[in-house]
């Protein structure tokens, strides 16, 4: 498995559960005001490792189960937090996140401006995107574009260990605005190389984030798909010199309009790879972006890529379809670059991407 | 300094407050120095008075779209109120909330939403703040019985009940959910219904009495400072007014104007006029200050428009 990114030999392994759980753990230890909410969080699973044992160490009145009521919890939530405490409410699949949308979109994104300033309104609702083995249409949604759409709302999509760490450290208890954020559950198990020292890219909490270096072609990726891009990155680098810029959205709601037109400006080429669907989501704002500040920057057409238009069908046969792949991503990058479909560089061989991330851990 | 012969004359004159300044909003609402929707409170500012009278410095009262009584109840000024309802700088949200979403944290009004239901959850949240942080107050939800509807009613009771929180839902029965009866929306009985969750339900039949509605919230407060959890409390009460504008409707049909004229017969703000005249001109004086005060603030400055985003 080919690494994007400069390896550090003495850098110590970091899985992404494991820094969900750290910080989660070091909030609480940290700041009495936060408490934990979510169907489960106390269980033997602990939201997929990253709550477990929380309940215990500090106490059920800190770190607690909820009623099956996600708009009613959101609300519980909001208001705590206008009462002084900083609230993190877990959902275990995004798409549960949509039965809360009211308390989301009509209060918390609005609590603070539609009062005229007079709250603040600091918490953390964290939300997992499901994908593979059949979790059908209903487990599988990556809504980041409906709340990112609402000012109001903070969206995060956290790539990799050090995205989490650095947001979640830095938000929790300190942050005084609502925060989404969207993990994606392939990547629990994957392990990253924490840098022994402080990373050479800037890790805005609340920014996109440089991951690799490139001057051929543009790409801005959200969630598992920073990872399938430094992927193809490094393939298309080994096979035919291409080298490709990644560029990890990360904050949905503030991407960072410098770092993304500026590399347009040197790349001249752009694909916007997102965990969702294009039509009016990420793939869609991110050109917009472009195309309001810089088109003449363009030297190609814009490729964007995300979920097939439908919803997520169960069979494995359609899911594999329905999904964008590293082979095709790569693909759609040796063209851009090449400037014909007709590139003949060799391409990764055709795999399931969630077969792929069940076997690999890592490291990133 | 205004001073009263007794609680009841004090709640007395701050329902005549309320009603004095929503029918000077109705006076003015024609020429459009208002440009919000108004939800007047006109029948109901008893409710309002009486269930605020027994709460403290850092209680929270959390309100609805129709919350004119609530916030001058809880102590909020009437110069803010109105400089928000002209839509000016000076307003208690700075001209962002207009009439539905009035704010006044400084006196524990938290705020109100315009979607039916919305803050109910939001004052279960305070409460459930303040029993973790050991503050000592309590949360009063106030809303209509059209919210008791919503999902998130049921959600907010059940996480209420469950965790012992000190909030008080008080539910505003004017029978009228817009132009609907209750019969026409609800199988359930409110109290049956809010006891189904170990809640210790109260219903005062006579919600133009302010006394009797502060006399069951003062019990119920005392339960709920004791930490005896959450309480229920159904006041039936009137609206004069139409669901939101300044006019009666009464000649429209799906009310019958017997209904108002039996409500009105009960109400001591025009059964004891003569009493209350004492108070009428101080009251004057103050609406046509906190006019003047709006009239001549100035607009939200353009910056204010992208300011508190997030």
């Amino acid at each position: 498995m080919g690494l994007a990114y400069r390896i550090e030999e003495s850098a110590t392994l970091v899985t992404y559960r494991d820094a969900l759980w750290r910080t989660m753990h070091d909030a609480l230890a940290r700041d009495p005001s936060v408490i934990v909410m979510g169907q489960g969080v106390d269980d033997h699973k602990g939201i997929f490792g990253s709550t477990t044992g929380l309940a215990t160490t500090f106490g059920a009145t800190r770190v607690f189960d909820v009623p099956l009521a996600e708009d009613g919890m959101t609300g519980v939530a909001l208001g705590a937090a206008l009462g002084g405490l900083y609230p993190i409410q877990t959902h275990i699949r995004c798409d549960f996140a949509l039965l809360a949308v009211n308390q989301l979109v009509n209060m918390v994104a609005k609590y603070r401006y539609m009062f005229g300033g007079r709250f603040r309104v600091p918490m953390l609702v964290r939300t997992v995107i499901g994908r593979s083995w059949g979790q059908g249409a209903q487990h599988s949604q990556s809504p980041q574009a409906l709340f990112a759409h609402v000012p109001g709302l903070v969206v995060v999509l956290p790539s990799a260990a050090d995205s989490i760490t650095a947001t979640y450290d830095a938000l929790i208890g300190e942050k005084q605005v609502p925060v989404i954020s969207f993990e994606h559950r392939l990547l629990y198990d994957v392990a990253f190389r924490a840098p022994a020292s402080a990373p050479e890219w800037p890790l805005a909490p609340l920014g996109s984030i440089l991951r690799r270096r490139g001057r051929d072609v543009t790409v801005v990726a959200t969630s598992i798909l920073v990872l399938e891009a430094l992927r193809a990155a490094e393939h298309l680098a080994r096979t035919a010199g291409i080298e490709v810029e990644v560029i990890d959205l990360h904050c949905a709601s503030h991407p960072d309009r410098e770092m993304i037109l500026g590399s347009v400006a040197r790349t001249g080429r752009l694909i916007v790879a997102d965990t969702s669907w294009c039509a009016y989501g990420v793939a869609a704002e991110i050109c917009r972006l472009v195309c309001e500040h810089d088109p003449s920057a363009l030297r190609a057409p814009v490729t964007t890529i995300g979920m097939a238009p439908a919803p997520c069908p169960t069979a494995k046969t359609l899911e594999d379809l329905f999904y964008p792949s590293l082979r095709r991503l790569s693909d759609e990058i040796a063209a851009l670059a090449r400037g014909t479909r007709q590139h003949g560089i060799e391409l990764p061989a055709e795999a399931s991407m969630a077969d792929v991330y069940k076997k690999f851990k890592g490291p990133f | 300094m205004t001073t009263f012969a007794d609680e009841r004359e004090r709640l007395l004159y701050q329902a005549l407050r309320i009603r004095r300044v929503e029918e000077h909003i109705a006076r003015i609402y024609p020429s459009d120095c208002i440009q919000s929707p108004v939800h007047l409170s006109l029948g109901q500012e008893a409710v309002a008075v009486g269930a605020c009278a027994p709460l403290r410095a850092g209680d929270r009262v959390f309100g609805t779209y129709r919350s004119h009584a609530f916030y001058l109840a809880c102590g909020g000024s009437l110069r803010e109120m109105m400089a928000e309802l002209f839509g000016k700088a000076t307003g208690c949200a700075g001209g962002k909330a207009g009439s539905m979403h009035l704010t006044a944290p400084e006196v524990g009004f938290m705020g109100s939403s315009a979607v039916v239901a919305s803050t109910i959850p939001n004052a279960v949240g305070a409460a459930l703040a303040a029993q973790r942080l050991g503050t000592g107050a309590i949360t009063l939800a106030v809303f209509g019985d059209g919210a008791t509807e919503e999902g998130v009613y049921h959600e907010s009771l059940n996480f209420a009940a469950l965790h012992r929180l000190p909030v008080l839902f008080l539910c505003e029965n004017n029978g009228l959910a817009v132009h609907s009866h209750r019969a026409s929306r609800q199988s359930y009985d409110l109290m049956h219904h809010a006891r189904g969750f170990g809640i210790t339900a109260e219903h005062c039949a006579s919600g133009f009495d302010p006394m009797a509605v502060r006399a069951l919230v003062e019990m119920a407060a005392q339960a709920l400072r004791a930490g005896a959890g959450p309480r229920f409390i159904e006041c039936a009460t009137y609206r004069y007014a139409e669901h939101v504008g300044i006019g009666d409707d009464h000649d429209v049909g799906y009310r019958s104007p017997a209904d108002c004229a039996a409500w009105r017969a009960h109400d001591p703000l025009i059964l004891e006029a003569a009493r209350l005249e004492r108070f009428e001109a101080a009251i004057a004086a103050e609406i046509a200050d906190a006019v003047t005060f709006a009239a001549a603030s100035p607009w939200p400055e353009p910056d204010a428009l992208l300011r508190d985003v997030a």
